[in-house]
C-alpha cells in the first residue's frame, strides 16, 4: 500500500488545492475512492487550504489610500528617468521633489468625488501657490528624500548587521556583492536625495554623515568578504548606535 | 468605453504615464494582496506595489503582447517580494501578525462576533508563521495557487520553474503547513 499510496500523494495534495482538471481531476477523484489513507490526507490538505482562505490578507487593503499610491509611484518613475538622464542632476534636484509634493498636495485638495486621476508630475501646478506655500513643499520634500535614503541605507545595514548568507564555505566567506553594490547606489545618489545645506535638514546632518560613513565602508568590501571585516562594520554601527539614531530621525523627520 | 488591458500596456510602452493611473487602480489590491501574502508586512507590501508598477512602467516596452497583463505583474510583484524577502530576511517581521485592522476588514464580512474575531486573529497569526517556516520558492507557489488562484501552468513561468518542480513544491508545502498548523481549525 506504501509505494501506491506514495504515487497518489502528490496527487491529492494538488487535488485538495484545486490545481488538477479534467482527466487528472477525475482520476485523482476516483482513487480517493477507493484508497481510506488518501480519503484521510485529502481532508488533512482541505483543511489547511481552508485555513488559508480564512487569511485576513484576502481582504486586506493597502495603507495609504489609492491617489496617494500612485502619486508615489509616478514620482518614483520620474526620479528613475532623470538619474539616468546625464547631466539632469541638478534640475531634478529642484524639480523631483516639487513635482513629487505637488502631486500629492493636489490629491490631498481633491475632491473625495472626483475621478481618480492624477496630474503627470512634471506638469507644474496651474493654482497660484504663493512663495511660503513653495517653500513649505520644498521643505516637506526634502524631509521626505532624506527619510527614503534613511530607509534604503538602513534596508543595507540592516543585512550587513544580521550577517548575510555564505558565498563560500570552505574559505568561510560571507556574501554581500548586492549590499556593496546598493550602498554604492545610494552614496551616488545621495546628493540628489540629502539638501543637508538646508537649514531644516541640520538637525540631521551628524545622523546621515554617520550613515554615508557607514555604506562608504560596505562599498569598499569584497563581494565574497571575510567575516571579520564584517564584524568591524557591525561594531561600529553598534558603538554609534546607528540603526536606532536612524529609526529616531527617521520619525523626527516624518513629523 | 474603459480601455483594456492592452491598451494601457500600448500607452505605457509608449512613455504615456497617465496610463499607470488606470492600471494601477485596476490590479494594484491584488498586486498588494500577493506581496502581503508574501511578506505579511503592510509597509513592505505597500513598497512592493510601488516597485512592482514602477519596474511594470519600466519594462512595458518589454511586455510580450501574447501574455495577459494580470499574471504578468503578479510575476513581477511575487518574485520582487522574493528578492526583498531574501535581502532584509532578518529584519522582516515574518513572525508578526497582521495588525487588528486587516482582520477588522476581513471579519467585518463574515462574522461580528467577538469569538469568530478571536479565533480569526489567532488563524492569521499561525498562518504568518507557517508560511513564514516554508522555503521561499514553496512559499511563493502556495501564494500564487491558494491566493492568487493561477494555475500550475502560470506559476511555473512566474517562477521560472518547471511544472514537475511547481506540482512537487505545492504538495510539500501542503504537507508541511499540515503540521504546523495542526490543531487549528478552518
Amino acid at each position: 500500500m506504501t509505494l501506491f499510496h506514495g504515487r497518489w500523494s502528490r496527487r491529492v495534495s494538488l487535488l485538495a488545492a484545486g490545481a488538477l482538471v479534467g482527466g487528472e481531476r477525475a482520476a485523482a477523484l476516483a482513487h480517493v475512492e477507493t484508497c481510506a489513507a488518501c480519503r484521510a490526507e485529502l481532508a488533512a490538505a482541505r483543511d489547511v487550504v481552508a485555513l488559508l482562505e480564512r487569511d485576513p490578507v484576502h481582504a486586506a487593503r493597502p495603507p495609504l489610500p489609492f491617489g496617494a499610491l500612485l502619486a508615489r509611484v509616478q514620482a518614483r518613475v520620474t526620479e528613475a528617468e532623470e538619474a539616468r538622464r546625464p547631466g539632469a542632476a541638478r534640475w531634478a534636484k529642484v524639480a523631483f521633489p516639487l513635482a513629487a509634493a505637488a502631486a500629492i498636495l493636489l490629491l490631498v485638495f481633491r475632491s473625495p468625488s472626483s475621478p481618480p486621476r492624477v496630474p503627470a508630475p512634471s506638469a507644474a501646478p496651474r493654482a497660484t501657490v504663493s512663495e511660503e506655500a513653495l517653500r513649505r513643499l520644498e521643505r516637506s520634500a526634502a524631509r521626505e528624500n532624506a527619510v527614503r535614503y534613511l530607509s534604503e541605507a538602513q534596508d543595507v545595514l540592516v543585512t550587513v548587521a544580521a550577517a548575510p548568507l555564505a558565498c563560500d564555505r570552505k574559505r568561510a566567506r560571507v556574501d554581500v556583492e548586492e549590499e556593496a553594490r546598493r550602498s554604492r547606489e545610494l552614496l551616488s545618489r545621495r546628493a540628489l536625495l540629502v539638501e543637508t545645506d538646508r537649514q531644516e535638514m541640520a538637525g540631521a546632518r551628524p545622523v546621515l554623515e554617520d550613515v554615508s560613513d557607514m555604506l562608504r565602508e560596505v562599498a569598499a568590501l569584497d563581494p565574497c568578504s571575510r567575516p571579520e571585516e564584517l564584524e568591524a562594520i557591525q561594531r561600529q554601527m553598534s558603538r554609534r548606535r546607528l540603526l536606532m539614531k536612524i529609526d529616531l530621525m527617521t520619525r523626527e523627520l516624518q513629523g | 468605453m474603459e480601455p483594456s488591458d492592452r491598451d494601457l500596456m500600448g500607452r505605457l510602452a509608449a512613455g504615456d504615464r497617465e496610463a499607470l493611473g488606470p492600471l494601477m487602480e485596476r490590479h494594484h489590491l491584488r498586486v498588494y494582496r500577493i506581496a502581503l501574502s508574501y511578506l505579511r508586512d503592510r509597509d513592505e507590501a505597500q513598497d512592493a506595489v510601488q516597485e512592482t508598477f514602477v519596474k511594470a512602467y519600466q519594462g512595458a516596452a518589454r511586455w510580450d503582447g501574447s501574455a495577459e497583463v494580470a499574471p504578468w505583474l503578479a510575476r513581477i510583484a511575487v518574485n520582487h517580494a522574493i528578492d526583498r524577502y531574501r535581502r532584509g530576511r532578518r529584519r522582516l517581521k515574518a513572525e508578526t501578525p497582521l495588525d487588528d485592522e486587516d482582520h477588522a476588514q476581513r471579519i467585518a464580512v463574515e462574522s461580528p462576533s467577538p469569538e469568530r474575531r478571536a479565533m480569526d486573529r489567532e488563524a492569521g497569526e499561525r498562518i504568518t508563521a507557517a508560511l513564514g517556516g516554508l522555503p521561499d520558492r514553496q512559499r511563493a507557489v502556495v501564494v500564487l495557487r491558494l491566493y492568487e488562484d493561477m494555475n500550475l501552468d502560470e506559476i511555473a513561468r512566474a517562477l521560472d520553474m518547471s511544472l514537475g518542480t511547481v506540482k512537487s513544491s505545492l504538495h510539500r508545502a501542503l504537507r508541511r503547513m499540515r503540521v504546523t498548523l495542526a490543531g487549528l481549525r478552518p
